[in-house]
């Protein structure tokens, strides 16, 4: 039985920012989901804002080491996904108002 | 999932002297201009210099070493080799320097200042050719990757013909041979690229999603088509294919006002930083370019050909030039000497990374200048012109400034 729950790789992956934008990535609605298996191994599905960008491997990589200094992790793979495609009404309501005035 | 780009980003040190080179040959371009009148004559040679001096010292410059780190990214796929663009730099570096000589103190330095130009695109357009065989990729930007190498070649042959039939070794006709070269250098390899590349940076940059691709499509096969035929319509001394040709490039430039529109209506980033404003005069400056160049053909007036060159070269290409220095080098700074310290330390934002207040000056300064120089060639007033250029020879000063500043940022 592992006890990591979904909220606390959320809460890791939250200290990883983009620094063109300045906010986190979960802020940002760039993660779609995170799935825990029993032995703690975790497998994070997320996007990016846009498909060219410079900084991919770079943000993944700072996505599995933040997953990977939680307490008792597995294995962490993290997966690049474009469908569906992000868009600013996944943000958070702060980065919304903050980029868009939204 | 697809490529990844960073795995084959070149380090800063191979890029950043285009961009500090690039941006030194600006300052001396705008310093030059105060020395020019708006009564000017494109044979003049002192002219033909300082248009060298701003395409291919500071335009050039900048987009080749944009294109180093641009092209992984587009691609998606590491450069053949990479390297070469340590020689690139040099060979560039000195001939533009031959070229701009030559064209004001010693007309026998051009063809060795043309030659050392000629090797470097030379170099630079294998490369990009080679590195395009490696990917698998087919996108918009890639093809116009594609069509404006194989025009920078056109426009290097004929560049290099006029060079020789200046010295006298080659019998060509030097004027049609000079409107081939002017347009496969110009529309077919700088526009293209510039429409390639937007449809990868703006969005990016303004965070646009979900727009219709369709009006850039239309816009790159009529640029293409158009570039082709007034560049034939030169060589064979055809004025009314050139009429065409200029005909319908202006259509697909009228398209790619369209993308741009349909993207700027779907822009998420409200923010107008250095690089909004600046987008927002340089397309704001290429519809004036538009509209002047329309009213040249219909009057024959050349003082509104100059002006809508002005704006053209002046306000949409300088200013999409200058206004993505803004991004593209911070992210390259940071890239290089705090990518690898995130999680260990705490990094600098991309837009703390340059003073907000010297990139208003450079932007405000420059396009004060724009417009009274380009009013200047208009009225072919002396006094507008060279107060146009005294600000934008402002606007230099303060993007140098910006510029070394952020290159140095974080250097230990």
């Amino acid at each position: 039985m592992c006890d990591i729950t979904k909220e606390m790789v959320y809460d890791a992956i939250s200290t990883v920012i983009d620094p063109e934008v300045g906010f986190n990535l979960v802020e940002m609605g760039l993660i779609y989901d995170a799935i825990i298996d029993e032995k703690c191994n975790v497998h994070v599905v997320m996007t990016l804002s846009t498909q060219g960008c410079p900084l991919h491997q770079m943000i993944t990589t700072w996505v599995k080491e933040a997953v990977e200094r939680i307490e008792g992790v597995g294995e962490v793979e993290v997966e690049v996904v474009w469908e569906p495609a992000w868009n600013i009404s996944m943000a958070h309501d702060n980065v919304k108002q903050a980029l868009a005035g939204m | 999932m697809r490529a990844v780009s960073s795995d084959f980003a070149p380090p800063l040190k191979l890029i950043s002297p285009f961009f500090s080179t690039g941006v030194v040959f600006y300052l001396l371009a705008m310093g030059a201009l105060l020395f020019f009148s708006p009564d000017f004559a494109y044979a003049q040679m002192d002219v033909a210099g300082w248009v060298h001096l701003f395409l291919l010292g500071f335009v050039m410059m900048i987009i080749f070493g944009a294109m180093a780190q641009l092209i992984p990214v587009v691609l998606e796929t590491g450069h053949a080799v990479v390297d070469v663009y340590y020689v690139i730099f040099p060979l560039l570096l000195v001939g533009v320097i031959g070229m701009v000589a030559g064209f004001w103190l010693a007309p026998a330095l051009l063809p060795y200042g043309g030659l050392l130009v000629l090797v470097a695109m030379i170099i630079f357009a294998v490369e990009n050719i080679a590195t395009l065989k490696k990917t698998t990729i087919r996108t918009l930007t890639v093809d116009t990757v594609a069509w404006s190498n194989g025009f920078l070649l056109l426009g290097i042959l004929t560049g290099f013909a006029i060079a020789l039939g200046l010295s006298g070794d080659l019998s060509v006709n030097v004027g049609l041979m000079l409107k081939a070269h002017v347009y496969a250098v110009v529309g077919g390899y700088v526009v293209l690229t510039i429409i390639g590349l937007s449809l990868i940076l703006i969005p990016m940059f303004s965070l646009a999603h979900g727009f219709d691709e369709k009006p850039i499509r239309i816009a790159f096969k009529l640029v293409v088509a158009g570039v082709g035929v007034v560049f034939f319509g030169a060589l064979l001394g055809l004025e009314w294919l050139m009429y065409l040709g200029y005909a319908v490039n202006t259509a697909g430039i009228l398209f790619y006002l369209w993308q741009i529109w349909l993207i700027a209506r779907l822009t998420v980033r409200k923010e107008l930083d250095i690089w909004a404003k600046s987008m927002l005069f340089a397309f704001g400056s290429l519809v004036l370019s538009i509209v002047l160049g329309i009213l040249f053909f219909l009057s024959g007036k050349d003082n509104l050909l100059h002006a809508s060159v002005w704006f053209l070269l002046m306000g949409f290409i300088a200013s999409m030039i200058t206004g993505h220095l803004y991004k593209i080098v911070p992210f390259l700074v940071w890239f290089e000497r705090f990518a690898p310290l995130v999680g260990k330390k705490k990094v600098p934002m991309l837009h703390e990374m340059y003073s907000k207040e010297g990139a208003a000056m450079m932007f405000w300064f420059t396009a004060a200048g724009v417009v009274l120089g380009g009013f200047g060639l208009l009225v072919l007033s002396d006094i507008l012109f060279k107060a146009g250029a005294s600000f934008l020879f402002m606007g230099a000063v303060f993007l140098f400034v910006t510029m070394r500043k952020m290159l140095a940022y974080g250097r230990e």
